[in-house]
């Protein structure tokens, strides 16, 4: 063996490319343990909601059935959960109890390929999440094939979106408990503000532009469009805001986690 | 002679109001063995990270880093495509066998799928881990660990390897068999730069080593010649406080230097007769008369106290 004279970098494709691996590696590892709950969870819910409640609910919402209305909701909150996961839980986890980072920085690979690679993986995990809500809306018949087949995009540009709000957030915690607070004080909140269980129309008229704020609202509004085939101008502004979002948090996360990795 | 892989000057560090590493100066040949000694907190460690840019030193004028060829605050990767590096941290994937461990790392140094499988294959010889090619990290032992960070940090035969504490923790028979390896490797031409605590590691492998204390070059030389300029050459440890009253202290101070611990006096000289001549007179005293090592350089240069970052 001889040794390298010339350094030989990766190109940054490559770079990104074995950091997404790196996770998608480690994730598929355990199979069983981390394919199935995308694909039990909504389904508990549906049956949970087809069983009991819809009975009760027998008003159209947006024009769609209550199960309707809720299935196209929980195909992108599965996508900001499992995001929302990862890039806390999991990238604090990597960062002071594992080390990982640490380990991958030594090799030829830069703190933003690093982060970005973590958020196309949190993407990557947002799009297999909602394709897995789809599979399960698809075999209830609750929405139909073949147009709805493009929402997991929007679940990869949704745990894009909530990825880099993750990582922002992770850059100031120091212990892991904190991060309780980010899924109680405003997960959960979004969960049932942002038209998933009901619209955002029949909030009362002072809160509802802050509902607009919310990031999950114009996810929301976009899978719903996409899963009934009905479109109009204003989707263009909820599309806009996901990607003016993702620029200006994940510029920040990225400045703020950096000095965290390199100081 | 190779040129110097690495030089070093000017460097600093600080980390708020804690100056880490403090106009620090020094360069490694190519094709030897550089090592760091130095207390918990000395700043080791800090230097290892300046190197590869996971540190950024202080902004100040007339520092030259130069690591390959390249400076690490402007072309890290370079550094890094070049180099290997052994954290002081077990940092491997548990979910992960050995062999998928080494595979992630190939994808980072973008080798292809035939290199990196002879690479690997390799690599689990050399540091002879071959049978425990599909193990679970949870089921190596502390050793293997270490090996397997070894194999690692050479999956892409670096010019330069970087260990910070290699064998720390572990036991002789791994401790002597990564000597080996690293001797190996230099042979064939690697430069390594490694931090360690252990004197003894420094005296066997180091052709040069740096005693760094509080962030700043203390004395840096061949290990030969530390002991020769910097220690007598024997030493008589006298344990108890009151052994020594039988000797008469003014008369031997001029005789030989004194060092005191709470429990241990300790008699240098180069004279060893002299030194056995004092040890006949301590009737009953427990004694040991020994030639001067690494260590008591270390210490002398270092002091015996502990300071607030160890």
């Amino acid at each position: 063996m001889t040794n390298n004279d010339t350094p030989r970098i990766p190109p940054l494709w490559r770079r990104l490319y074995s950091v997404w691996f790196r996770h998608v590696r480690v994730y598929t590892r355990n199979m069983f343990s981390n394919a199935l709950p995308p694909f039990l969870e909504p389904l508990l819910f549906l049956v949970g909601i087809g069983l009991g409640l819809s009975r009760y609910v027998t008003q159209t919402m947006e024009g769609l059935s209550y199960i309707e209305f809720l299935g196209t909701g929980l195909l992108m909150t599965s996508a900001m959960f499992t995001s929302s996961f990862e890039c806390t839980f999991g990238t604090f986890i990597r960062l002071e109890f594992e080390k990982v980072y640490d380990g991958m920085l030594a090799a030829p690979i830069t703190v933003n390929n690093l982060i970005i690679g973590e958020i196309l993986w949190a993407g990557s995990k947002g799009l297999f999440f909602s394709f897995a809500v789809l599979c399960i809306l698809t075999v209830f018949g609750i929405i139909s094939l073949p147009y709805s087949l493009i929402v997991p995009l929007i679940g990869f540009i949704t745990a894009v979106m909530f990825s880099t709000l993750a990582l922002l957030i992770t850059s100031f915690v120091k212990t892991i408990n904190h991060f309780n607070f980010y899924f109680t004080g405003l997960l959960s909140p979004m969960f049932f503000f942002s038209g998933v269980v009901f619209p955002v129309a029949d909030l009362p008229g002072k809160i509802r532009p802050f509902a607009e704020l919310l990031p999950l609202t114009h996810s929301v509004r976009l899978a719903r469009a996409i899963c009934t085939n009905r479109y109009s101008a204003s989707l263009a502004g909820d599309f806009l805001y996901i990607i003016i979002f993702i620029f200006v948090v994940g510029f920040f996360a990225v400045r703020r986690l950096r000095r965290r990795l390199v100081n | 002679m190779p040129d110097n892989v690495i030089t070093v000057e000017n460097l600093n560090k600080s980390f708020g109001s804690v100056q880490a590493v403090e106009k620090l100066s020094f360069t490694v040949r190519g094709e030897t063995c550089f090592g760091f000694l130095g207390p918990n907190g000395a700043g080791k460690t800090t230097v290892m990270k300046l190197l590869y840019g996971k540190c950024l030193r202080d902004k100040n004028d007339g520092t030259v880093v130069d690591v390959l060829g390249y400076d690490p605050a402007q072309n890290e990767l370079a550094i890094k495509s070049l180099s290997g590096v052994v954290q002081q941290e077990d940092n491997l994937d548990d979910e992960l066998n050995v062999i998928q461990n080494l595979w992630i790392y190939a994808g980072f140094y973008g080798l292809e799928k035939n290199t990196a499988k002879k690479q690997i294959e390799y690599l689990l010889e050399f540091l002879e881990l071959s049978a425990k090619a599909k193990s679970r990290i949870k089921e190596l032992s502390g050793g293997m660990k270490r090996r397997l960070v070894i194999a690692r940090a050479l999956m892409n035969n670096p010019k330069l390897l970087i260990l910070d504490e290699p064998t720390t923790g572990l036991d002789p028979q791994v401790r002597h068999l990564i000597w080996d390896k690293l001797h190996q490797l230099k042979k064939r031409g690697t430069t390594i730069l490694l931090t360690t605590h252990y004197m003894e590691e420094a005296f066997q492998i180091c052709d040069e080593v740096l005693i760094m204390h509080r962030g700043r070059n203390i004395m840096c030389d061949s290990p030969k010649n530390l002991l020769k300029q910097h220690v007598e050459r024997f030493v008589l440890e006298v344990t108890g406080s009151d052994s020594m009253s039988v000797l008469d202290s003014t008369e031997l101070s001029q005789q030989v230097r004194i060092e005191r611990s709470e429990e241990m006096t300790r008699l240098y000289s180069n004279d060893t007769e002299k030194l056995r001549a004092l040890a006949n007179k301590l009737e009953g005293a427990q004694y040991y008369l020994r030639q001067a090592n690494l260590e008591d350089v270390f210490l002398r240069a270092t002091g015996r106290g502990l300071d607030d970052k160890q």
